[in-house]
């Protein structure tokens, strides 16, 4: 039974790099905590990895309140990357994901190369499986968002803590709102990342028109959920085929079909946030909808989906 | 608290909900139609189904109400009725409380709950019904000449009311309203600023201490 589970298990099997998935499933930054509150509803060791809420060097409070609204098909958030700093982290939260046998990706942010690369440095001696740079986050001028869509500096953002680290994989999370998606993942291959991931969520605004007031306190959020699937998807195809190194997709998946088709656009490995809120236990149905997609269709290996769109 | 989502997905999130009171093996939910989930559940048949998630969050601590060491003080707005509803059936009519709302429409279970308490007071804005003025108000003339350190405050309602409530120099607890995501504490949406930073209302409370949390 086991050695039969175990050969079942390999053929959902991805690899980012160095670091082997056990499936293509991981968290998105920000909808898992540090794994404490999902651990309550599953084994964490079911994800191909847990990508952790993301982390500065200092604890940051976050934006006032109301931080998020649901819209047709989707939410708004502006939570402001409201985070214990990396102290408390590596002291409290690191040690009880650690427990379970799955990657960690740790995902980083800061103000500047030098506190990116202090994270880094320092992450990695935790013994991290990953780090992703978070230059992508909407909610905060300084949550990195600068090196998001500044070509020059985001090239030597990546150069920096390419240069750090040695071990953990180099993921880089791309702003939806770069200008040019194709030369931004080139970039960011070039300076040394093993893999990227996008999108991150899109500015976006509600107001509620019987109070005339903004929906989110900060006036303009990130809109995730399946509204922006088909952009994510968009480009998730446009990054994979501007670069070799594995993408990993997300933006609107909550069902096994949903990563599929970010896998067939040319994904290696896929992420579930927003549908995490909607079920505590989205990101272990999604695996097992991508096994069920297999059966069906005949394919013995997760990793032949990546980019097998048909014309 | 719980979480309840439409098995059609739209809205995508839960919406929570406090644990009202329980009929045989059936749990009741007292809510106010007030949008698209709560429109869908009003249309709910029997039969019908919904996802819940829960039980989620915390909930009063009764300790020094139960054991007699000092009076529950509770104080109601509107729908928020519902969470101190099982807190009074629990203190056997040991609680003192103070229901308002917008008029005598508003005002509801008037029979159950004097049942359950040992005093009700209803305040209604437009004095259709008993005191006019808000509960907190009626609660402030109550107290007036009595010592308010034998008490001890329950409050849920909107924010205004509980802003007011925690001034009142009871201590005690009181249950926070807050826009929810996931319910259960990795989202960090439904934030509420204490003295030690944000908490969050789904996973930290819905239940604080007065004057831990501090309002605008």
């Amino acid at each position: 039974m086991q050695g039969q589970r175990n050969k079942k298990d390999r053929k959902l099997e991805v690899r980012l790099g160095r670091l082997r998935l056990k499936n293509p499933v991981m968290t998105a930054s920000g909808t898992a905590g540090y794994g404490a509150e999902l651990a309550e509803f599953f084994d964490l060791s079911e994800l191909g990895a847990i990508v952790l809420k993301g982390i500065s060097l200092t604890p940051w409070q976050g934006n006032p309140t109301p931080r998020i609204t649901e819209t047709r098909c989707g939410m708004i958030n502006s939570i402001g990357l409201q985070n214990v700093g990396l102290e408390v982290f590596l002291r409290e939260k690191l040690p009880f994901v650690r427990q379970w046998d799955v990657p960690v990706i740790a995902n980083i942010l800061g103000t500047s190369a030098a506190e990116y690369t202090r994270l880094a440095s320092a992450l990695e001696d935790a013994g991290v499986e990953g780090i992703e740079l978070n230059v992508s986050c909407p909610n905060v001028k300084e949550g990195g968002i600068a090196f998001g869509l500044d070509l020059k500096s985001f090239r030597a953002l990546v150069r920096a803590v390419r240069k750090r680290i040695r071990r953990p994989v180099l993921i880089v999370k791309l702003s939806p709102g770069a200008p040019g998606i194709e030369e931004f993942s080139r970039a960011a291959e070039n300076e040394g990342a093993d893999a990227i991931s996008l999108i991150n969520t899109i500015p976006a605004m509600a107001i509620d028109v019987n109070t005339r007031r903004p929906l989110i306190k900060n006036r303009i959020g990130g809109l995730s959920g399946p509204a922006i699937k088909p952009i994510a998807v968009r480009m998730v195809y446009q990054a994979s085929r501007a670069v070799k190194i594995p993408v990993i997709g997300m933006g609107g998946i909550t069902t096994g079909e949903d990563a599929v088709e970010f896998m067939l656009a040319g994904a290696t490995a896929v992420a579930v946030g927003t549908a995490t809120f909607m079920d505590p236990m989205a990101a272990l149905k999604v695996a097992g909808g991508i096994r069920a997609w297999m059966e069906r269709h005949g394919i013995k290996s997760a990793s032949a989906i990546t980019g097998a769109m048909l014309a | 608290m719980f979480g309840v989502r439409s098995c059609e997905r739209d809205p995508l999130l839960k919406r929570p909900f406090c644990y009202f009171r329980k009929r045989g093996d059936e749990i009741d939910i007292l809510y106010r139609v007030v949008g698209k989930m709560t429109s869908i559940m009003k249309g709910l048949r029997p039969g019908d189904k919904v996802e819940i998630l829960g039980p989620l969050g915390n909930i009063y601590p009764m300790e020094e109400a139960e054991c007699g060491a000092k009076i529950p003080l509770v104080i109601a707005g509107g729908v928020g009725i519902a969470s101190v509803y099982p807190l009074l059936e629990r203190l056997k009519g040991k609680g003192i409380l103070f229901y308002g709302g917008r008029n005598k429409k508003e005002i509801l279970l008037r029979k159950e709950l004097r049942e359950i308490s040992k005093k009700m007071v209803v305040a209604t804005d437009d004095g259709s019904l008993g005191f006019r003025g808000t509960a907190v108000e009626a609660a402030g003339d109550f107290l007036k000449g009595r010592d308010r350190e034998g008490f001890v405050l329950y409050a849920c309602g909107p924010n205004g009311m509980l802003k007011a409530a925690s001034g009142l120099g009871v201590n005690g607890y009181i249950a926070s309203e807050e826009k929810m995501a996931c319910g259960i504490g990795v989202c960090l949406g439904c934030a509420v600023r204490t003295k030690d930073g944000y908490k969050r209302a789904c996973k930290d409370g819905p239940v604080f201490r007065t004057g831990e949390i501090l309002f605008d």
